[in-house]
């Protein structure tokens, strides 16, 4: 009798430990997400150019995010100028685009935790020799750089690279990653940030007119926008953080961040 | 044929060989031409309500009831100065909310509701599109209106013509002969000002050139099939005007 009843009991808790790992993340029971990105920012989110299908790493994320939530993913396009604006007044449910948390906009949208660090480097002209480094860089006040308004570029460009001061007139603004590289490209500026599968793509694109100097910059952490009060907030978070412990999240990074050739 | 006009056919065909012999520039022809659809019907559209609506209110500028009058100003005024890409912001952003929020209060008696979901980006900027042109189109009728010597108006009124048939059959008829060629060349503008759309992420040419320039980093690549598909809209669109113009010419003569 009684090693019927310890029998039991180990059942029971057996089945609840099976049970307990099932529960970890909340079920959202089919329910559609209506998430939104550009697809101009390789390799977060861009546009296959053989088939023009969005693709990129947070596509992989979010879709194993809701794959897990047991939710449906209905992706929609927006440009970034406008995606903010769009997320907080509902029309989407959740944004990304390489979004950089920060308390300013903290005050219009919720974000999930970080999914991203993003590391940034100097994409510099093949010929360049006045600077190795970002400190080399700093110290000559008449090099410039280019970096697109409120992107991650420009805050690394502000605050890893400069002074500090977000008028600083070294740094010119852009309207595309696109329109700075031409600039580099024809001398109005020095160095453009990007992180390395995109100075790998415009290196493969352009070849000999790039190379890429000093360390890996910055540690600004990405995350998802989402509708001020969200619910969402919470499973999101929690699925983000059982991609991380077990393993997915790296094997995304390896995908896109490395694997992925972008000059092809 | 005149010079310009074989320059610029030589120019197309250069252009054309160069997308169709180039191996790198056809996967972005082919990436692109979706977004060919997307302006042309954007423009088509919102060309269209703009012209209905710039009519509506060159009517009322041009009205005996100054109520009307100083709202029709006030409204060109405003518009007119506006840069169209901050107005576009301004539709999407405050015109849209504020749209369904009126909607929904029309709606709530029947127990309907729409939300800001349902009004797509597309739509937001049709509208901006529709109001920004509206402002310049009421202009050109103004003119057009206003080109036909008052004498006859007043001709035709003491001849017991009632001010509709007047305007129907006396003024409009005349009207529209100054009133066509600018407006071709509006909607000629209109096509390449419905590149702004693009700011919202609405999938046209430009925005479809943004994502796969950057997407491939081919840049100019990109750009220069842009630029070429604008200038075949454009320029065949230009030369229709220009014979719409002649044949209105003819009748002129006649």
């Amino acid at each position: 009798m009684t090693t019927l009843r310890l029998l039991l009991a180990a059942a029971v808790l057996a089945g609840s430990g099976i049970a307990a790992h099932g529960q970890d993340l909340p079920d959202l029971d089919g329910r559609t997400i209506v998430a939104v990105t550009e697809n101009a920012y390789v390799p977060l989110n861009f546009a296959d150019p053989a088939s023009g299908e969005g693709v990129g790493l947070e596509y992989d994320l979010f879709n194993e995010i809701a794959k897990r939530l047991n939710a449906k993913v209905d992706w929609q396009l927006a440009s970034w100028d406008v995606m903010i604006q769009a997320v907080r007044d509902g029309q989407f449910e959740v944004g990304m685009d390489g979004i950089t948390i920060n308390d300013e906009r903290r005050q219009l949208v919720d974000f999930s935790d970080s999914y991203l660090t993003s590391q940034q480097f100097m994409l510099v002209r093949a010929d360049e020799d006045r600077f190795t480094d970002a400190a080399g860089f700093a110290a000559d006040p008449n090099l410039l750089v280019g970096a697109q308004a409120g992107t991650t570029n420009f805050y690394v460009a502000v605050y890893d690279v400069l002074d500090g001061d977000e008028a600083n007139p070294r740094i010119k603004l852009f309207e595309t990653f696109g329109t700075s590289v031409q600039a580099l490209q024809a001398g109005d500026v020095d160095t453009v940030l990007m992180d390395q599968t995109s100075a790998n793509g415009y290196i493969g694109a352009n070849p000999g007119a790039f190379k890429v100097v000093g360390e890996a910059l910055g540690s600004e952490d990405f995350g998802f926008i989402l509708t001020p009060g969200s619910d969402l907030a919470g499973p999101i978070n929690a699925a983000l953080a059982q991609i991380k412990a077990d393993g997915t999240m790296a094997g995304i990074e390896q995908k896109w961040f490395y694997d992925y050739n972008s000059a092809q | 044929m005149p010079w310009w006009l074989l320059a610029i056919v030589l120019i197309f065909v250069l252009g054309l060989w160069a997308i169709i012999g180039d191996a790198g520039y056809a996967p972005i022809f082919r990436a692109l031409s979706g977004g060919m659809v997307t302006t042309l019907w954007v423009t088509a559209i919102a060309f269209s309500l703009a012209t209905l609506l710039g009519m509506l209110v060159a009517l009322a500028r041009t009205s005996g009831n100054r109520v009307l009058r100083e709202i029709a100003t006030f409204y060109t005024e405003i518009v007119r100065g506006i840069p169209v890409l901050v107005l576009l912001f301004y539709v999407a952003f405050v015109g849209a909310p504020a749209l369904i929020g009126a909607a929904n209060w029309l709606l709530a008696p029947i127990g309907g509701s729409v939300t800001i979901r349902q009004f797509d980006f597309a739509w937001r900027a049709i509208l901006a599109l529709v109001v920004a042109y509206s402002a310049f189109i009421a202009e050109i009728f103004r003119a057009g209106i206003e080109a036909v010597p008052v004498g006859q108006v007043e001709a035709a009124r003491s001849l017991g013509l009632s001010r509709w048939a007047c305007f129907r059959h006396i003024v409009f008829p005349q009207a529209l002969r100054t009133i066509l060629p600018p407006l071709g060349n509006d909607f000629v503008s209109m096509i390449k000002d419905s590149a702004l759309v693009s700011a919202l992420g609405v999938q046209d040419i430009t925005q479809l050139g943004k994502v796969y320039s950057s997407g491939t980093f081919k840049f100019f690549e990109t750009y220069n099939v842009v630029a070429f598909l604008y200038l075949t809209m454009t320029i065949s669109l230009s030369l229709l005007v220009r014979w719409l113009e002649h044949r209105l010419a003819v009748s002129d003569k006649r």
